[in-house]
């Protein structure tokens, strides 16, 4: 177990380690650039928390996040059929629902420390800039992109079963994400699908209050346990494909 | 795990593969013996990865049935279990690229409970392979290397090859040949496929020739010295090929007045039905493994 948990980390490690890298960087030069960009509407300059969260949790970094995300979900059985691999693999005395679960928990760890990084990064660089981020702020949102963040992993690892091609899976996979979200904003629909990219910045949610950006309530704990059995759900598909198909 | 002499490793009943129309394994009834080493020979397209990947559970039969180390093929368990004792050389030896050689056998190694360090040891160093570098800069004959030292140092009970000297140079194919009789002759059983007539000629024990999805021939490199015979009948008029079908006779030819049979015994009898009904010529001559199988996938295709 530990030998192939070692496997799935060395197969994601640059594509997870170069993420993290963008991440941080881009969360920095948030922080370094606020003197810059935040200007508000009007004369009313932004407080550093709506800055904070604008361009960050409801901006750029969110869709980046979720990109990145993405990729880490791709790989496995299907990618090692293209690098053939797969027979060596396979030969061993390994069921494909271990090797699919190591490669989802070591890929799940990924996602989590990729939706902690803000929460690390921002809190520890805004002092530098004479701010402050609180990081009970940070953390709640951490937690909100790490439940999300592990459904778009689900996302990419359904594709990367039902795909073999090396960029086939990850495209796949964004236009699954982004038909959901279209979907999840059609009128009859919207009662019943979870718009994910709002549950992870807090838009028109009643834990986040707007005007001061900051998450103000108890977390969607009811929302955020339905993401996780959607996440299991859709790893749960990829297994039992995964067992049925021919290598 | 210990395997009586002449108990069968591999055995297929009916076994199929079809992919949409195409049956890439055709009802394959093929039968592998413990401790020795086995040919699989066919031309490219004939099956034999096929086969090899159902056996090793990579991929589904459509129909049939097998075991492997007494083991059904089709269960997933038993034949994770089975692959405990099983070693695989997969044709391309990729490995992980992105490993070094010592990582891998680290890896390697956690799977297998009877792992020889000191054959691992032994091979590296016998190899020359080097600890340090990353498998994605060994060639294709230093990987093969590696993936014997893998396959070898897990005490197998029977090593899988496919087409194991593809790409080799001879040198390599010489070191590959001489390390098959090696574990062989340690009791590990080999079943090797190919296409190269000569290599398997060279070490096994016993050939399947496989064509077009199915076994067409099956039998030990004794049994070809000993009973297969070509015998070429010449006629007077035209020959009466209905006239041998009879025991021992595999294949008949036709070439204008001549009749080339192809036997696996009985050479005798059927020399002696040829001079019966006035064949002007007999011939019995001894055959090599390579006209029989050229014989036998020429007259399939």
């Amino acid at each position: 177990m530990v030998m192939l948990l070692y496997k799935a980390w060395r197969e994601s490690r640059t594509r997870f380690l170069l993420s993290a890298v963008a991440l941080a960087i881009i969360c920095a030069s948030f922080v370094f650039f606020h003197g810059d960009a935040s200007g508000g509407i009007g004369d009313e300059p932004l407080s550093y928390a709506v800055y904070i969260w604008r361009i960050t949790y409801k901006g750029y970094l969110r869709e980046l996040f979720m990109i990145l995300t993405i990729l880490l979900g791709v790989g496995g059985l299907a990618r090692e059929r293209e690098h053939r691999t797969v027979g060596f693999t396979l030969a061993l005395p390994v069921s494909r629902w271990r090797l699919l679960a190591t490669r989802t928990l070591v890929g799940l760890a990924e996602v989590v420390l990729l939706a902690a990084l803000p929460a690390i990064v921002l809190p520890f660089l805004s002092p530098l800039i004479g701010q402050a981020y609180p990081p009970s702020q940070a953390w709640a949102f951490a937690i909100l992109w790490a439940t999300v963040g592990s459904l778009i992993f689900g996302m990419g690892l359904l594709a990367s079963v039902l795909f073999a091609g090396e960029f086939t899976a990850p495209v796949a996979a964004l236009f699954g994400l982004v038909g959901y979200t279209l979907f999840a904003d059609v009128q009859p629909l919207e009662r019943y699908l979870i718009d994910i990219h709002d549950v992870m910045s807090g838009i028109d949610m009643p834990y986040f209050t707007e005007a001061t950006g900051m998450i103000t309530g108890r977390l969607p704990l009811i929302t955020l346990l339905a993401v996780l059995l959607a996440t299991a759900a859709l790893v749960g598909i990829g297994a039992r494909i995964t067992n049925r198909q021919d290598f | 795990m210990i395997i009586m002499p002449d108990a069968l490793v591999i055995e297929t009943h009916q076994l199929t593969k079809r992919f949409g129309q195409y049956a890439a394994v055709e009802a394959l009834d093929l039968n592998v013996r413990a401790h020795q080493i086995t040919g699989f020979l066919g031309r490219n397209g004939a099956g034999k990865s096929t086969t090899i990947k159902m056996l090793l559970n990579m991929t589904r039969p459509t129909s049939g049935t097998g075991t492997l180390l007494g083991m059904r093929i089709d269960d997933p368990k038993e034949n994770r279990e089975a692959r405990r004792s099983v070693a695989y050389v997969g044709e391309d030896k990729q490995l992980y690229a992105y490993m070094t050689v010592e990582e891998l056998i680290r890896f390697t190694r956690s799977f297998y409970s009877e792992w020889r360090h000191e054959v691992a040891q032994r091979l590296l160093t016998a190899y020359q392979l080097p600890p340090k570098r990353k498998v994605r800069a060994l060639s294709k004959g230093m990987r093969t290397k590696l993936a014997l030292l893998l396959a070898l140092s897990r005490k197998p009970e029977l090593l899988i090859l496919d087409e194991p000297s593809e790409g080799l140079d001879p040198v390599a194919i010489e070191e590959l040949l001489q390390t098959l009789v090696g574990a062989a002759s340690e009791g590990t059983t080999i079943f090797f496929s190919s296409h190269q007539i000569t290599e398997v000629e060279r070490i096994a024990d016993r050939v399947c020739i496989l064509d077009h999805g199915t076994v067409v021939e099956d039998f030990s490199l004794d049994e070809l010295q000993r009973d297969y015979r070509r015998v070429t009948l010449g006629f007077a008029s035209n020959p009466p090929v209905d006239e041998f079908r009879m025991p021992g006779v595999r294949r008949v030819r036709r070439a204008e007045r001549q009749l080339s049979v192809l036997v696996s015994g009985n050479a005798e009898a059927v020399a002696a039905r040829g001079r019966s009904i006035n064949a002007v010529s007999v011939d019995v001559v001894p055959i090599s493994l390579r006209e029989v199988f050229l014989e036998s996938v020429q007259s399939g295709s």
